[in-house]
């Protein structure tokens, strides 16, 4: 949904609702969490939580162009599995295009954990990149539900390589049923967070299937393990908020009483998204506050990725395989469930069981080493076409990942001193070095 | 001839429609994306919300000091409402006994935004900025009579004689309410409408409802808005109000289209299955939080054990 930007902000918070206190706590899963190394360790650094909050202040924008043709394809993917009942609006892939009237490269921007193809973030680069002359496609990540439902042939999304192998489909899908006036002269991917991982992924596959010619790949703020950095993002959660449902009630009152004593406190007339801008500034303040503003944030993304994994991997934890809700059927008692459920337990009570019943020979080790950037790590080292962005105050990567990055992209990889997890996408700075890193003008971080 | 032409135009387009939805695909062409102004925008926001809190910490900071200067603390608390506790807060559950009904509704309410109310908005979008403005503000003015008449209900004279002040400003030097000239005499909107006068008699939300076409609202909002209608209705201002079937369409059809191009919420962009209740759960609490803006200086008494939001 398009919320104003600040709602955004708030809804999360807001949206820890509908408790109840017939749900068992989850207890286990926060007992389960391993001890971390590097910079995240306990809440990360103020500024980059602050500036993986509110993103990058608009006075520092790169410039952006005064107008930008829009378009929004839906296509209906034949691979796809037969559509849930719940799901009757996911029917087709909803993807946004926008075209340069002279022959132009073509960007690919895929978005990060749960987002569509129209998050703010993907607005932003479409912007830029437009400005730049590209023609641009802006993709749901594959874990949106829009996705796993039109688009995942198997339904239980957070694979990296199926994932990308999914979302390489649906690229050339799209690519080859473009109105024909568009004349593209190349293809570049890009894509942040999960998305920048998933670029470079597509891009791999590209190379041996050779069925778009995919030229360049920039990851912007990517994990490198997709464990380590759900693990991390449990953490934050287990840390800022609790693991269990008086938890999310005690931090949804508290945010109830703030908001309404700072509305009665002000002279307005209505809640409107000036109120709500001014809100977000008050009401988070602190690191904990920054902390599970992003928390929620991913887990409420992790809701529906949980919810349409269950249904299609018949695993039963929160859908009964055999009775799946129908349309219309109310839903609350199964979001409170779902509410407390880390992405640990989407590891090992859906993802696992499906994938290592899907891939012989698979156990537990062998799925968490699959979904790691070292899969592609011959190409990543020796193909000087992937580069990445990213920020040494990250909250999803450890000192270990970072350098690791660090020494296997050489210098085709900038890393800023700021920005915490995606925080300065769209600054001057970063804008420049990506499109230098897309046109192949990059030649290393400026000292 | 001309009828002809026009039936194999129509053909025409007709395959052309059919063309671009066959076969799984469907491209839309959108209103274009206008990124610089949007970031232009967002920036005078971010600098005007700088400001005002600037602004308020001086104004506390002034407050703190008079009060320490004559420290009489019935007279300094005054001016601040008593505060809301966590405890205070409404259950997280929301009262919808309509649940299936509402349901339905916002899946009709969806389809129908998809196929007829979206795309005649997009095209409202693509207008000249300046018409769309001056439709925005001639709906915004004909809404300031029943904002008027209610605060007059609600007993808030001062934003009475505001609005009213901004009718009689906007309607004659703003041309028939064409142009917003109040706002920048400082005279800022200020809506209110029938529910909020219920509201300040101490009538509760009542039941969540989703009304067709119009959307989330409660049985009281639902209520309001008839009410404001029927203050409408009885004032008549301009005749616009009473007659013809089609005069009211002339009507009430531009005004829809405004006020869903000026909505930035798109049915199902969440992919979510628990779209409906999480719009739910978001409505009811901004309703109830602007309800005890009503009673600002009265003590929020906790809710009920037991009760959902709303009852």
């Amino acid at each position: 949904m398009r919320f104003p930007r600040t709602l955004i902000l708030l809804a999360p918070l807001l949206l820890a609702a509908v408790a109840g206190a017939d749900v068992q706590p989850q207890g286990e899963h926060a007992a389960a969490l391993p001890p971390m190394a590097g910079p995240a360790t306990g809440l990360a650094d103020s500024a980059g939580l602050r500036a993986t909050v509110f993103g990058t202040p608009p006075q520092q924008m790169a410039p952006l162009p005064d107008r930008v043709p829009l378009s929004e394809i839906d296509i209906k993917l034949p691979w796809a599995n037969p559509v849930p009942d719940v799901f009757w609006f996911n029917k087709k892939l909803r993807v946004w295009f926008s075209a340069q009237d002279k022959p132009a490269p073509l960007a690919i921007v895929i978005a990060g954990t749960g987002g569509d193809g129209n998050t703010s973030k993907n607005a932003t680069l479409r912007g830029v990149l437009y400005g730049a002359g590209y023609h641009v496609l802006t993709m749901p990540s594959p874990t949106f539900p829009g996705f796993i439902v039109a688009a995942s042939s198997t339904g239980v999304a957070g694979d990296l390589q199926q994932d990308s192998h999914d979302l390489y489909a649906a690229m050339q899908a799209i690519v080859s049923r473009l109105p024909r006036r568009v004349k593209i002269t190349e293809i570049d991917v890009l894509g942040y967070s999960l998305g920048g991982a998933n670029a470079a992924v597509v891009k791999a596959i590209d190379a041996k299937e050779q069925k778009l010619h995919i030229h360049r790949a920039v990851m912007i703020n990517p994990p490198v393990s997709l464990f380590t950095s759900i693990t991390r993002l449990d953490r934050l959660f287990a840390i800022s908020i609790g693991t269990s449902n008086e938890d999310i009630d005690r931090l949804y009152r508290q945010l109830y009483a703030e908001l309404a004593n700072l509305y009665r406190a002000s002279d307005k007339v209505e809640i409107d998204e000036e109120f709500l801008l001014g809100a977000a500034a008050v009401v988070l303040k602190t690191d904990a506050e920054f902390s599970a503003a992003i928390a929620l944030t991913f887990r409420l993304d992790l809701v529906n990725m949980f919810f349409a994994g269950d249904l299609y991997a018949r695993t039963g934890v929160v859908v009964d395989p055999n009775h799946p809700p129908k349309v219309g059927d109310p839903l609350e008692q199964t979001e409170l469930r779902l509410r407390q459920m880390p992405f640990s337990a989407y590891f090992s009570r859906v993802f696992a069981p499906y994938y290592l019943q899907h891939r012989p020979n698979s156990t537990s080790a062998s799925l968490i080493a699959d979904n790691r950037l070292d899969i592609i790590a011959d190409a990543l080292r020796n193909d000087g076409d992937y580069y990445a962005q990213t920020n040494s105050d990250d909250l999803i990567l450890d000192k270990a990942e970072l350098l690791w990055l660090e020494k296997t992209l050489g210098s085709r990889i900038v890393v800023y001193d700021h920005g915490g997890h995606l925080g300065n996408l769209g600054d001057r700075s970063q804008i420049a070095d990506m499109l230098d890193m897309l046109a192949g003008r990059w030649s290393g971080p400026r000292s | 001839m001309l009828a002809r032409s026009r039936i194999l135009l129509g053909f025409a387009g007709a395959l052309l429609l059919a063309g671009c939805a066959s076969d799984g695909l469907e491209i839309r062409s959108l209103p274009p994306a206008t990124p610089a102004a949007d970031n232009a925008a967002a920036a005078a926001n971010a600098a005007a919300l700088a400001a005002a809190m600037a602004d308020e910490t001086t104004n506390a900071a002034a407050k703190a000091t008079a009060n320490a200067a004559a420290p009489d603390v019935g007279k300094a608390t005054v001016d601040t409402p008593p505060l809301f506790t966590p405890a205070d807060a409404p259950s997280m559950r929301t009262y919808d006994p309509f649940e299936r009904l509402n349901r339905f509704t916002y899946r009709f309410n969806a389809r129908f935004d998809d196929a007829i109310f979206l795309p005649l908005a997009n095209g409202y979008r693509r207008l000249p900025l300046s018409v769309q403005t001056a439709t925005h503000n001639f709906f915004a003015n004909l809404d300031e009579v029943k904002s008027v008449i209610n605060y007059v209900l609600q007993f808030r004279l001062h934003y009475a004689v505001r609005t009213l002040g901004r009718f009689v400003v906007n309607s004659t030097i703003g041309i028939g309410g064409l142009i917003d000239v109040a706002k920048d005499i400082k005279m800022p909107r200020a809506q209110t409408g029938f529910s909020d006068t219920l509201a300040t008699y101490g009538v509760h939300p009542g039941p969540y409802l989703v009304i067709p076409l119009l959307g989330p609202s409660t049985l009281r909002d639902g209520i309001g808005f008839a009410g404001d209608y029927g203050i409408n209705w009885a004032v008549n201002l301009g005749d616009l109000y009473r007659g013809s079937y089609w005069k009211a369409a002339a009507i009430d059809v531009p005004w829809a289209v405004d006020a869903r191009a000026n909505v930035d919420f798109r049915y199902y962009a969440t992919g979510s299955p628990f779209e409906y209740q999480q719009i739910r759960f978001l409505y009811v609490r901004k309703r109830l939080i602007e309800d005890s803006g009503l009673r600002r200086y009265s003590r929020p008494t906790p809710p009920p054990a037991g009760t959902e939001a709303g009852q």
